[in-house]
């Protein structure tokens, strides 16, 4: 029997391996996107046919495993950075895909926070606690990393100047160039900080464990107001002028004053059967998209929340939605891609072939 | 009215665990089940999965982030709440022990199953014995592995995705959310994923063979002590891939659960009935009976059957009992 209730239990299910969610870049003529597991693609923003991928099929990248692509890649003088869930960080030429470094950043656990690039220095936060300040051009750290004292997995935000680090101990730091601390002390909220920090008209926005969203002076890192939801924060909030759009875990999407942080919706948003939102939604036109963890697509009005259409995409949606030239690219896990019309809900399936 | 051959001699009977109390947890649980479904939830997760998954960040806070030792703490706990159960079984086993004998000889006598059936029921009634003793114990074992199976995946699933499920799962107290995401990292192990140095799988499938050698219940016929044999080895083997396919953190568990019951079944029987040779993987001697040798055969199956005491050893007293009525049984 015990023997029987095992093997039922390993059949079930296996261990989660790592998926990624990066969500695509676009550039000019050029659209990033993670196309498989582990693997960054540049595709031709036109007709969005593949020009290279990250790690290639050749004999060079053979022994590269990145296991999986969190956070989105960052672009500067045709360079692209991107930090992986192995712990590497590699810069690649934007025209072949080639790395540039002579070795790969290698940080002591998963890269899960996309990376930023500031002038000559490039900021890496990692799970191991750490945030590195590389030298662009070499990869080589520049000096002792920032303590931020637990894993760090949100994208850092650069506001003039000033490096916003949320971590999931639940402290915010505000930084300046030679990482030190701008304000008196950390924010420090209730449970950790899982989603990428916005700063939308002089407040941070930021949300996690504890339920909360935040709104926390830049200037000064005191909390201006929070909201208390049901489940976690951790898609990237959306800001549309006096608006903000959250979603959380317990499959919500929440339409908050920026101001006071009060519900500018009579309901909330809430997504059946209240599948966990961790992408963060899009505006396009005057269509709110917001995506599930199910694959299911909603079209909402940003004035009050109501449903306009829905589509099931039968994926599994972890990814920020995306705005490409009036449509919606929504990156879901496997790789898949797939454009969907704001208006009417319409989608297809992006059929990416290798280079 | 049909005698049992050889002498009846009542073992002696466990720690009481009635019917009341079985009958009692099955009826709370029956509760709990209409009241979760009746609330629209899940009630394996509602009573099982979420409660384990917060019990264990509970555990992780009390361990001062240690994960891998809260699971520790947690099977411990576990095991010392389901003592009785097990107690009630490592009774029932050497019970069955002691009359081995007297049941062989009742499948030698009777060719007709059903009457041989029915002795055999009546011998275990006598012997004060529940032929069904040991199925708690072991469908607790089953449900909390599947259960911490299913929470390991929750808590320390490998992944960031494994952590978006988790949300709904934690009771909103501060006490628990602010120790999550929880550390990983446990000696070598990493508990969301499976130990590649196959130090844990190999500690896994060494200590079930240990568990289950020294709770065996002796082998009446030739069949089964075919599928003892096979079980001694084919459990732990399982095992083992099972640890290599599975988070750490349920192997953790495994080996401190099988230890604890190493330890319990080490003091229950006494270390005087202990013999570190009869848990080696060897046949056991042909011709000796040894009903109350841990981990032995009480008899071998093909020997003629002895009245009872003849080529017999005596019962021993277990571990910390005195011998009582020793003369008075004698002849």
């Amino acid at each position: 029997m015990l023997l029987a209730g095992m093997l039922a239990a390993t059949a079930c299910a296996r261990v989660t391996n790592p998926q990624g969610w990066a969500s695509p870049v676009a550039l000019d003529g050029t659209l990033l996107v993670s196309t498989d597991k582990g693997k960054l693609s540049a595709l031709n923003r036109e007709n969005l046919t593949p020009i290279w991928t990250f790690p290639s099929e050749d004999e060079a990248d053979e022994r590269i495993d990145l296991e999986a692509l969190y956070g989105e890649p960052a672009v500067s003088d045709d360079v692209v950075y991107v930090g992986a869930y192995d712990g590497s960080v590699h810069a690649l030429d934007l025209a072949t895909g080639r790395p540039k470094w002579a070795q790969p950043f290698l940080a002591d656990g998963p890269v899960i926070a996309g990376v930023v690039v500031d002038g000559g220095s490039l900021y890496v936060a990692s799970d191991d606690g750490n945030l590195y300040v590389l030298d662009r051009e070499t990869g080589e750290a520049k000096g002792q990393p920032f303590a931020a004292g637990d894993s760090i997995w949100a994208t850092p935000l650069l506001a003039d100047g000033i490096l916003y680090v949320a971590a999931v101990n639940g402290k915010l730091f505000a930084l300046d160039s030679d990482l030190r601390n701008t304000w008196d002390e950390p924010f420090e909220a209730e449970g950790g900080l899982l989603s990428d920090p916005v700063l939308a008209d002089g407040l941070i926005l930021v949300g996690g464990i504890g339920r909360r969203l935040y709104a926390v002076d830049a200037a000064t890192g005191r909390e201006e107001w929070s909201f208390k939801a049901d489940n976690w924060f951790w898609g990237r909030p959306l800001v549309d002028e006096t608006t903000v759009y959250a979603p959380n875990l317990g499959g919500r999407l929440y339409a908050l004053s920026l101001q006071t942080g009060e519900p500018v919706w009579e309901e909330p948003f809430q997504s059946e059967p209240k599948s966990p939102i961790r992408s963060g939604p899009a505006l396009a036109g005057d269509v709110l998209l917001v995506a599930d963890r199910e694959g299911l697509v909603y079209g909402l009005s940003p004035e009050d929340g109501s449903l306009t259409w829905s589509r099931q995409l039968n994926a599994t949606i972890l990814a920020d939605l995306f705005v490409l030239d009036q449509e919606v690219l929504i990156s879901a896990q496997g790789g898949d891609l797939f454009r969907v019309d704001p208006a009417s809900g319409s989608s297809r399936a992006v059929e990416v072939l290798p280079p | 009215m049909s005698q049992t051959p050889g002498t009846t001699r009542p073992a002696p009977r466990g720690p009481r665990v009635g019917n009341f109390t079985l009958f009692a947890i099955i009826a709370v649980a029956a509760v709990a089940i209409f009241l979760s479904m009746s609330a629209g939830q899940n009630p394996w997760d509602a009573l099982f999965i979420n409660p384990l998954i917060n019990s264990l960040i509970l555990l992780d806070r009390l361990a001062l982030g240690q994960f891998g030792l809260a699971i520790i703490v947690f099977t411990l706990v576990l095991r010392l709440v389901t003592l009785p159960f097990t107690l009630r079984q490592l009774h029932s086993t050497r019970a069955l022990q002691s009359i081995a004998p007297r049941q062989q000889e009742i499948q030698k006598k009777y060719k007709d199953p059903k009457r041989r059936q029915e002795e055999i029921m009546k011998l275990y009634r006598e012997a004060g014995i529940n032929p069904l003793g040991c199925v708690f114990p072991l469908a607790i074992q089953m449900v909390v592995f599947i259960a911490l199976y299913r929470a390991l995946v929750h808590l320390v699933g490998g992944s960031p995705e494994s952590l978006i499920g988790l949300g709904e799962r934690v009771y909103p107290w501060s006490f628990l959310t602010e120790s999550i995401p929880l550390e990983q990292h446990f000696l070598w192990l990493n508990l969301g994923r499976p130990d590649t140095t196959l130090i844990l799988p190999i500690l896994t499938g060494v200590s079930t063979y240990l568990q289950q050698k020294l709770t065996q219940t002796p082998a009446t016929t030739p069949q089964q002590q075919q599928q003892q044999q096979m079980m001694n080895w084919m459990m732990p083997l399982f095992l083992v891939w099972i640890t290599l396919t599975l988070p750490s953190g349920v192997g953790v568990y495994w080996v401190a659960s099988n230890l604890f019951g190493v330890l319990t079944s080490y003091y229950f029987y006494g270390r005087r009935s202990f013999r570190w040779r009869d848990l080696l993987p060897m046949p056991a001697p042909a011709a000796q009976t040894k009903p109350d040798r841990v981990g032995a055969p009480a008899n071998e199956p093909n020997q003629e059957p002895q009245p009872v005491g003849a080529g017999q050893r005596k019962e021993r007293v277990p571990h910390g009992r005195k011998r009582r009525g020793k003369r008075k049984n004698r002849r």
